[in-house]
């Protein structure tokens, strides 16, 4: 008898399909009534998602904002292609190469254009004592690869004349109360504000922008010397390609794409410096987060356990009381995580400054409710064992 | 085995633990009770009815013995099947009621119909005309908290009848009422199970309705002592 209910092959198979359809559908909804009818547990599991992906996504969007910052320069500078000292890991001042390797970029079949960038220390003496560290870029005129942007106050161009520097605006203050009327003293020269920039500090002391020639003065840099090539692809030609035929003519320095070079920086920051403090305690939030939602998914399973041996006698299977679960599990991963991004988007707000942007791009916000509906259906698996061994002739005891 | 026979139980066993420890709560039970019947197990505290009622309800396994219900032979069933023949066959009324606390009265009742697979619109339409039946249409959409001791045992019997299940299992349904209500629920149960035809196995220790069944089944120490007739059936 039994076979023709439940044996998929059978001729009552469509029917008890059909049975099952609805019963499932019955489970939905007893699912999500029993899940809001307590709130203190309802509100207790979805603080365990939120506290997840608030830790883990906030931890994350840290990380991606750090990285931005260390890349920023590379990702901005305009430039297709950088010609690199050998080795060279992340934006900062290393090995000087021969500023000849631009000429020879120039003649480079596809490059529309090259240009010197030195990067190097400096101190801006403060009018009240003291001094405060920049980092000191030397461009080229025009100073489109590798000039100032974000710019805030002036002209790019006023760069071209005598002695004159951009600073970053948040940092005016500690950098001496720089107005545009100011004329700082940078590890010994006297310079002129031409203008501000605003947002552009990594790791490292703010930029300052200078003229090539004066970064050089300033910083006692050898002449024909540079620390950075840039060079701009001409339309229609692969950076790709050209920087693979200027890396075979350039046998002792790197040339990479603007995109590798921004790829390293990453890849070099997460596997020997923040990957392993981040991706911690990114882990720890989701695996505190989880554990809340599982104890709290168990001890709700726990509490109802007469109710769920009664639908169990009535002739729920264990599959359709799986699917009660599971429902309340997607659900927790959902609401959890729409609360959690929403925190997490105020949270980003509140502490967003010059130095430190928490960066949450779209395919972290799309991620966040998938995983946190996966791991909801994962820390379920502990109230599901509970419910599966549950025998229905518990009703009567 | 008869399977003209609402419940036909032969040689029932039932031992809990092992060795020492082991407590044998059924030993050796013969029960046959045909279609129709309205029968109650009577018994002091602990002397198997409930585990017999278990069993019969095919959410407990016998140690030994067979069970048929309905003409089926229940002993050798998978989890699976003894849902689906549940589902099929049988109603449950239990001693705590056992509604679900988030529903409504009406959706308690429309539950036990959608588990069986009736659609959404049928169960709420059975259950609001189940619920008429037991007199609770102004306190369909009353949660269980909501809800007095015997209108949650009118509940629990909406529930267990909507769908005119074959055979209904009652424990204790009157235990947690007072006397008036007690009386009012039992007769409730025997007249709407004559309505549908069920067969209702009703276990209880409340002597004061034992007048209403067709049959008492006395039971003791896990055997069955004797059997009469009683009764409005007489």
């Amino acid at each position: 008898m039994t076979d023709a209910r439940t044996d998929p092959g059978s001729r009552a198979a469509p029917r008890y399909r059909a049975e099952y359809r609805e019963r499932r559908g019955a489970m939905v909804t007893v699912g999500l009534r029993m899940m809001l009818h307590d709130k203190f547990k309802f509100a207790g599991t979805v603080f365990g998602v939120v506290f997840a992906v608030v830790l883990s996504v906030q931890q994350l969007g840290i990380l991606f904002g750090l990285l931005a910052k260390n890349t920023m320069f590379v990702d901005s500078a305009d430039a297709d292609i950088w010609i690199v000292p050998p080795e060279t890991e992340l934006f900062q001042a290393g090995q000087l190469i021969p500023e000849s390797a631009l000429h020879e970029a120039r003649v480079t079949p596809g490059v529309d254009g090259a240009a010197p960038l030195v990067v190097t220390g400096a101190d801006v003496l403060r009018p009240e004592g003291g001094s405060e560290a920049i980092t000191l870029i030397g461009a080229a005129a025009p100073y489109d690869l590798g000039g100032p942007w974000n710019i805030v106050a002036g002209e790019r161009s006023a760069l071209a004349q005598p002695d004159t520097m951009f600073f970053e605006y948040s940092q005016r203050h500690s950098l001496g109360g720089l107005t545009m009327a100011s004329e700082p003293e940078v590890s010994g020269r006297q310079v002129r504000v031409g203008g501000f920039t605003w947002g552009l500090q990594a790791f490292a002391p703010s930029y300052a922008f200078a003229d090539l020639d004066l970064a050089r003065e300033i910083a006692d840099l050898p002449e024909a010397k540079i620390h950075f090539g840039l060079a701009r692809v001409s339309e229609g030609h692969d950076p790709d390609a050209v920087a693979a035929d200027l890396a075979r003519r350039l046998p002792n320095v790197e040339v990479r794409t603007a995109d590798e070079y921004s790829s390293s920086i990453v890849r070099s920051l997460l596997f020997n410096q923040l990957g392993i403090t981040f991706g911690t305690s990114t882990a720890f939030g989701l695996i505190v987060g989880i554990v809340i939602v599982a104890l709290t998914m168990f001890s709700a399973v726990i509490d109802n356990l007469r109710q769920f041996g009664t639908l169990k006698a009535l002739g729920c299977e264990n599959r359709d009381l799986t699917s009660l679960v599971l429902v309340q599990a997607v659900a927790y991963g959902l609401v959890g995580s729409f609360v959690g991004l929403g925190v997490v988007a105020w949270l980003a707000e509140l502490i967003r400054a010059p130095q430190l942007g928490v960066v949450i791009p779209a395919w972290l916000v799309l991620l966040t409710p998938v995983v946190m509906v996966g791991l909801c259906m994962l820390a379920s698996t502990l109230a599901l064992g509970r419910i599966r061994r549950l025998e229905p002739g518990m009703v009567f005891r | 085995m008869s399977d003209s026979r609402a419940i036909d139980a032969r040689g029932v066993a039932k031992t809990f633990g092992e060795d020492e420890l082991a407590v044998h709560a059924l030993r050796g039970v013969d029960l046959q009770v045909e279609r129709g019947e309205f029968i109650m197990l009577v018994g002091p505290s602990g002397s198997g009815k409930t585990t017999l009622l278990s069993i019969i309800g095919c959410v407990l396994s016998p140690t030994a013995g067979e069970v048929a219900i309905m003409g089926e032979r229940v002993n050798d069933l998978a989890e699976r099947e003894l849902s689906a023949l549940r589902r099929a066959h049988i109603g449950f009324i239990f001693q705590g009621y056992n509604l679900i606390d988030a529903l409504s009265a009406r959706d308690n009742v429309a539950l036990g119909l959608r588990i069986r697979g009736v659609d959404r619109a049928g169960a709420d339409a059975e259950a609001a005309s189940a619920l008429e039946r037991v007199g609770l249409t102004a306190r369909a959409k009353n949660k269980p908290s909501q809800l007095s001791g015997g209108e949650m045992q009118r509940v629990a019997i909406a529930r267990a009848l909507a769908g005119r299940p074959p055979l209904v299992l009652a424990d204790e349904p009157t235990a947690s009422l007072d006397a008036a209500s007690g009386q009012w629920v039992t007769e409730m149960l025997r007249e709407i199970s004559e309505e549908q035809g069920a067969t209702v196995l009703v276990v209880t220790h409340d002597a004061r309705i034992f007048e209403l069944a067709q049959r008492i089944v006395r039971i003791e120490d896990g055997a069955i002592q004797e059997q009469e007739r009683a009764g409005r059936a007489q």
